[in-house]
């Protein structure tokens, strides 16, 4: 080691907007980086959504089409696989890492706003399920699937997904502040089995009974599926649209307000 | 202005673990201050508390006269710190780090390129800069480590056991940054060590902390002049310690005499002059005596003095080594 080194002037933090759009970028890209240097862990959030879609549009097509509840179970079926694309069951455990490695740390310790370092890994995660989505969208497209808003339905579609996985992910991030357990945060995924099981997923909510259907009723998981399946089987339909949206941010808020509390109590 | 200044501080932990249990200190901007102590003597807390990573439970704590809970933002815009856990990102080069570290902390356009080129330069990873933390050996990480704490430039550098691990020319290169750090660029220094070689030659001053209390405050000089004595060391077997006891109370020049597991170690006014009485005494009460030898006072005899206990690998290197090729 040698070389003397001119010592840098502290900024103040004259403009801690800026600051923030600032930090939040730059955790996200690194996020970002993360990702695309560990493609392998990809890979299940790709194949496992389109081999549930051709499994499931295999097995149960002809049953639903004789059953006269679904007369397109290809479009029926796609929102389905595509949260499973986007429920990101990984979301947190970069975090994780970094808290047992010690990097957190070292981020905490810039005087970057502390909620930049979880929407900047939020961002990216969003950024993920979202491309996952959109794989899982345009295998379903290459086989065929016929869609009635188009390519714009589809994409529109995707995002109110990927917007769910973001207020899925939340949980995930949140358990990883509060923990900093790798194993606590991937049992997060767990949640998703009554999210995505005690709804409309197989089947549309007429042909639900009993507690079923009055869980369906209660999950904010049946309006998401309804909005986006609106957007495959019906049109451009305002209302259930609405409720989709509305049952994010009902989810959404819970998520995110737990996570933003597990950072305040890491980082106080 | 002090760079720290510490006073009444406490941290309790829950199930009433007090790992600061009141501590008082102030070192000045232009100095390199150690805390020397063992494994959960309450080093690390400290630091925490000191960097804002850790909220205290009472006390004051300041770094440049900022109130470290009060300003906490603007601490950490002044205080460089490398941890314990070199705390790296695997996936990331070394240089990637530094420039997120750069951004992050304000700085923008080509700036924060500059700076982690400079830095790689400066700590000896200019030709590893490109690859990725995960690569790295032990050494290189601390170094990458120390490299982090500079980025901002920093007015006081909080490191935490810096050299742990590190085999001796890694060490020495750090020693050699810290002291250059001090010297040339007027930072002051808290580092935390286990090592009585590097609290010895590194620190201006040291405090030696024990089950979170202050024990001994002064330089290495001050510390061992302290004691006021010689040191004579005799090897026993451990079933003869209380008669060895026994049979040196009555010693002349004994200022305090102390056991452990190797042994008997007496403080007394004139080494030379009490050693053959040690003998003479331990003979006739049929005490097997080994090895013997008269010292000058250590760090590690100033630690057996103040808290009754050796420090655990003080001053050995050999841990040290066996780590290295991590």
């Amino acid at each position: 080691m040698s070389a003397a080194t001119t010592t840098v002037a502290v900024r103040p933090q004259a403009r801690p907007a800026r600051d923030f759009v600032r930090g939040t970028w730059y955790i996200g890209r690194r996020e970002i980086r993360l990702v695309l240097r560990t493609p392998a862990a990809l890979l299940p959030g790709l194949f496992i959504p389109v081999f549930f879609f051709f499994v499931q549009a295999g097995s149960l097509t002809r049953v639903a089409q004789a059953s006269g509840f679904v007369g397109n179970y290809k479009a029926f079926i796609l929102p389905v696989s595509i949260l499973f694309a986007v429920s990101n069951g990984g979301a947190g455990l970069n975090m994780v890492q970094d808290i047992e490695s010690g990097y957190f740390d070292k981020l905490v310790l810039t005087p970057t706003n502390r909620l930049a370092l979880l929407l900047g890994a939020m961002g990216a995660d969003f950024a993920r399920v979202l491309v996952q989505g959109l794989f899982t969208a345009f295998v379903a497209y290459l086989v065929g699937v016929h869609w009635s808003t188009g390519a714009l339905g589809l994409i529109a579609m995707v995002a109110l997904a990927s917007l769910w996985g973001l207020a899925y992910s939340a949980m995930g991030f949140g358990i990883a502040l509060k923990t900093g357990s790798a194993q606590a945060t991937q049992s997060a995924f767990v949640l998703f089995f009554p999210f995505v099981f005690l709804t409309t997923s197989f089947a549309p909510k007429e042909a639900l009974s009993g507690w079923l259907a009055t869980a369906a009723t209660y999950n904010p998981m049946t309006y998401l599926l309804s909005g986006m399946r609106t957007l495959g089987l019906e049109g451009w339909h305002l209302r259930p649209i609405l409720g989709a949206l509305l049952a994010i941010g009902l989810v959404a808020s819970i998520t995110i307000t737990a996570a933003l509390m597990a950072l305040r109590g890491r980082v106080k | 202005m002090n760079a720290i200044e510490v006073e009444g501080l406490v941290k309790t932990f829950p199930g009433e673990v007090e790992a600061v249990a009141g501590i008082d200190l102030a070192v000045s901007g232009d100095e390199i201050f150690g805390f020397l102590g063992p494994n959960g003597a309450g080093k690390t807390t400290t630091i925490r508390i000191l960097t804002t990573l850790l909220r205290s439970t009472r006390g004051k704590a300041r770094v440049n006269g900022l109130d470290v809970e009060q300003r906490a933002a603007e601490v950490r815009q002044i205080v460089g710190v490398a941890l314990q856990e070199a705390g790296m990102d695997a996936l990331s080069t070394g240089r990637e780090m530094l420039v997120l570290q750069a951004r992050l902390h304000g700085m923008s356009g080509s700036e924060p390129q500059r700076r982690a080129a400079g830095l790689l330069e400066k700590v000896g990873l200019s030709d590893a800069g490109d690859r990725r933390v995960g690569t790295y050996s032990g050494g290189m990480k601390r170094r990458l480590d120390l490299a982090h704490a500079l980025v901002h430039g920093p007015q006081v550098l909080f490191l935490d056991e810096p050299t742990t691990g590190l085999d001796p020319a890694s060490r020495q290169s750090i020693w050699d940054e810290v002291r250059r750090l001090n010297r040339d660029e007027g930072i002051a220094v808290f580092l935390t060590t286990q090592y009585m070689e590097e609290a010895d030659q590194l620190c201006d001053r040291l405090a030696i902390i024990d089950h979170g209390r202050i024990v001994a405050m002064g330089t290495p000089d001050e510390l061992k002049a302290s004691i006021g004595a010689d040191v004579v060391t005799v090897a026993i077997r451990p079933e003869e310690a209380q008669a060895a006891r026994t049979a040196l109370e009555g010693l002349d020049g004994l200022i305090d005499l102390r056991m452990d597991g190797a042994g008997l170690t007496l403080f007394v006014n004139d080494g030379s002059e009490t050693v053959a009485d040690v003998i003479r005494l331990l003979d006739e009460a049929t005490v097997g005596v080994g090895a013997v030898s008269v010292s000058r006072p250590t760090l590690d005899e100033v630690f057996l003095r103040a808290t009754g206990s050796r420090l655990e690998g003080a001053g050995d290197t050999s841990a040290a080594r066996g780590e290295a090729a991590s």
